[in-house]
């Protein structure tokens, strides 16, 4: 190669590698719904292999360009996680059932457990993550853990969530800032007035909705009651009023989505792999909630049997939406060296229902 | 031989590369101008478990791996040398639409009597095991919320009051848990109008507005039974544990909460529940009705009484169709109060 076609490859355009998702819904169904028999009739055994292979199935066919990603979590390891995480809930639980101050030390064990609940849980999730036999990490301590996920939240809650938008900026920037790929960082960085700005909007949303909901429930009242003087519990009536619910329902229900959709871009699009490879994420707040919310309504009415698709669905739209723009070559990216790890903080914090991701 | 990729130790880098077991023992690596790039024997090396359509992964001793979208190929290559890739089986299952619809039905049928007899069976369980300190604690809670929301002070004439009081006094005599079980607590109803309620540790509270309703004592005395039998099942506490279990059970079944979170979780968690409670008041009215017959009075009255609330509340036509409502309609329950008369004629 001469030296001008170095510099030429040197400074080639970035490739942008959109993701995808080439799983399906009905090949997820069966094998959600196999493993789900099988947890029933080993009476919750098997979960920690359905859980392996759900998360499996969902990383290895989620393919940056030619590759997909993939997940190393050993069952027997979980197991191990899930029957300490259960124990400890009976524990709990009896002790709590013969006198209710028994359960006080418990709660202030969890409580000083809980930053390094959160780090473990994200760092086995991160050290079972690969991408073309690279695996990932998480370096998070536990007072950074501490001040992102115990000191914030509880700012937010006394300033009656005036400071909520600042401490979920605090929040993904910890766990965006403390992963790394082969031991390059991933960064992420946006100003507090940028997260303000998307819980206003919020606010705005919620308002107009509020607002639209009093003004239906004044023209029900005044143009349908009074004026054309049909009884409050006549059909029409009844069936303007449940229609005008459903709808403020639904709208209420997708304001959450749009909002963490919102935030998600934000914090995405400002991602960076080793200051070069660049995030980009063109979610559209209302599709995602479209989809949320349409979802939660048939995964009810199949009585749960469309979970399978809803998921796949959502997924789908997801990955459709990211991408990476590579600067050059990950080719010489290669695993730092850390030991295997055990599941039981992760597991003790999924048991009890934290949900640490984004 | 199997085509594929190999990636070299820990590294990223990759090239086209073929894999084959070698006498049964070791698997080779090649690139495919046939140069060897990793060769291990077989038993150190990690394969992973067949699942869909992923790709399969041979992990090598040294962190090199190889990996190939053929899946087929892999597993015969795997059963020539005798090693079982784990979890086969599982992926087999997975395969046939068989199984698929065993496992259908087997989730269907789990789920169904989970929800019918599970919950409720634990609820009732933990309901009953709960202390009395904390039902204090919740009565408490709830009454500091509901006084400071919604409800007034009374402002009942002392004569009414004290009839009040000894027809309580009176039916709570009948009671399982006797005269010092249950308090009588009254209260304006504010927008709540007419109503009564019971709380887990016994108080049961009547608004002004329901006692100006009452035509006669078995009325009332009907009201009383019915708000204690809910305290005698614990049926507060029950509502309360059920509202947890049923979220955690979706929770459990779908295998994660964040993906659908919200609304399947709490829809159905609200219908299902105010399925229970319908039973929770039939429960009740039975109780009441045995309770009204034992000390001499009729439990039509209190039949008579619902339907006098809710032809207040809502006109002749009715509040809704019952499927709607925590309480079965009224109508169909003071028919069944009413039935309960005639049950006392047949057995005196």
């Amino acid at each position: 190669m001469s030296s001008a076609e170095a510099a030429a490859a040197e400074k080639a355009a970035p490739t942008v590698y959109t993701l995808e998702f080439r799983g399906t819904g009905s090949e997820y169904f069966r094998i959600w719904i196999v493993n789900l028999a099988l947890t029933i009739l080993t009476l919750g055994v098997f979960s920690a292999w359905a859980k392996v292979r759900t998360w499996r199935y969902f990383y290895g066919n989620t393919f940056i360009g030619d590759h997909s990603l993939d997940y190393h979590a050993s069952p027997w390891r979980i197991l191990i996680g899930r029957t300490i995480a259960v124990s400890l809930f009976i524990g709990y639980e009896v002790s709590g059932a013969f006198d209710p101050s028994y359960a006080l030390p418990w709660l202030l064990v969890a409580g000083f457990a809980f930053p390094w609940l959160v780090n473990s849980s994200l760092r086995f999730n991160a050290r079972n993550t690969s991408y073309r036999n690279v695996r990932l990490n998480f370096t998070g301590r536990y007072f950074e853990a501490l001040i992102a996920f115990v000191i914030w939240p509880i700012a937010g809650i006394a300033t009656f969530f005036l400071l909520e938008p600042a401490a979920r900026r605090a929040r993904d920037l910890f766990f965006t800032n403390h992963h790394t790929f082969g031991g390059r960082p991933f960064h992420t960085d946006f100003t507090p007035w940028n997260i303000y700005a998307i819980y206003l909007f919020g606010l705005l949303l919620f308002v107009v909705l509020a607002a639209a909901l009093a003004a239906g429930v004044w023209a029900n009242f005044h143009i349908l009651e009074k004026a054309h003087g049909l009884a409050s519990n006549s059909f029409v009536v009844g069936a303007s009023y449940a229609a005008l619910f459903v709808a403020a329902y639904l709208f209420f229900l997708m304001l959450g989505p749009i909002i963490n959709t919102m935030v998600l871009n934000l914090s995405l699009n400002n991602t960076v792999l080793d200051a070069r490879h660049k995030i980009l994420s063109d979610m559209s707040p209302l599709v995602v909630a479209w989809i949320t919310v349409s979802n939660g309504f048939l995964v009810l009415f199949t009585l749960g049997f469309f979970y399978p698709w809803a998921r796949v669905r959502l997924r789908r739209y997801e990955t459709r939406k990211l991408a990476i723009m590579m600067d050059g070559s990950i080719d010489d990216y290669a695993s730092e060296a850390f030991g295997t790890q055990s599941a039981v903080g992760e597991e003790i914090g999924s048991f009890f229902a934290f949900d640490f991701g984004l | 031989m199997v085509d594929g990729r190999y990636f070299f130790p820990h590294s990223a880098r990759f090239v086209p590369a073929r894999a084959a077991i070698i006498g049964r023992k070791a698997l080779r690596i090649e690139s495919l101008d046939a140069v060897m790039l990793d060769e291990a024997p077989l038993r150190d090396v990690r394969v992973s478990a067949r699942l869909g359509r992923i790709a399969r992964r041979f992990e090598m001793p040294n962190g090199g791996c190889f990996e190939t979208d053929d899946n087929d190929g892999a597993d015969d290559m795997l059963r020539g040398a005798r090693r079982h890739s784990g979890q086969g089986w599982v992926d087999r299952l997975e395969r046939s639409w068989r199984t698929v619809a065993l496992s259908v039905l087997l989730a269907g049928l789990a789920g169904y009597a989970f929800a019918v007899w599970g919950i409720p069976a634990i609820a009732a369980v933990l309901a009953l095991d709960t202390p009395a300190s904390i039902s204090k604690m919740m009565s408490d809670q709830t009454m500091v919320a509901l006084d400071g929301a919604y409800l007034q002070p009374s402002k009942l004439a002392a004569k009414d009051r004290d009839k009040a009081l000894a027809l309580f006094a009176r039916v709570a005599a009948a009671e399982p848990h006797g005269k010092n079980g249950y308090h009588l607590m009254f209260r304006g109803g504010g927008i709540i109008g007419p109503n009564a309620f019971a709380l887990p540790d016994g108080r049961i509270v009547m608004t002004d507005e329901l006692w100006k309703m009452v035509k006669n004592d078995d009325e009332i005395e009907g009201v009383f039974a019915h708000e204690m039998a809910h305290v005698n099942h614990a049926h507060g506490l029950q509502r309360v544990y059920e509202a947890s279990l049923v979220p955690a059970t979706i929770a459990v079944v779908t295998g994660d909460v964040s993906q659908v979170s919200q609304l399947s979780v709490i829809l159905p968690g609200i219908l299902v529940q105010s399925a229970y409670s319908r039973e929770f008041e039939q429960q009740a009215d039975d109780d009441a009705a045995v309770t009204i017959r034992s000390i001499g009075g009729h439990p039509s009255h209190l039949g008579d009484l619902l339907q006098r609330m809710e032809d207040k509340l809502c006109g002749k036509e009715g509040c809704g169709p019952s499927w709607l409502g925590s309480h079965p309609q009224t109508s169909i329950r003071a028919e069944r109060l009413r039935s309960e008369d005639t049950a006392k004629k047949k057995q005196p």
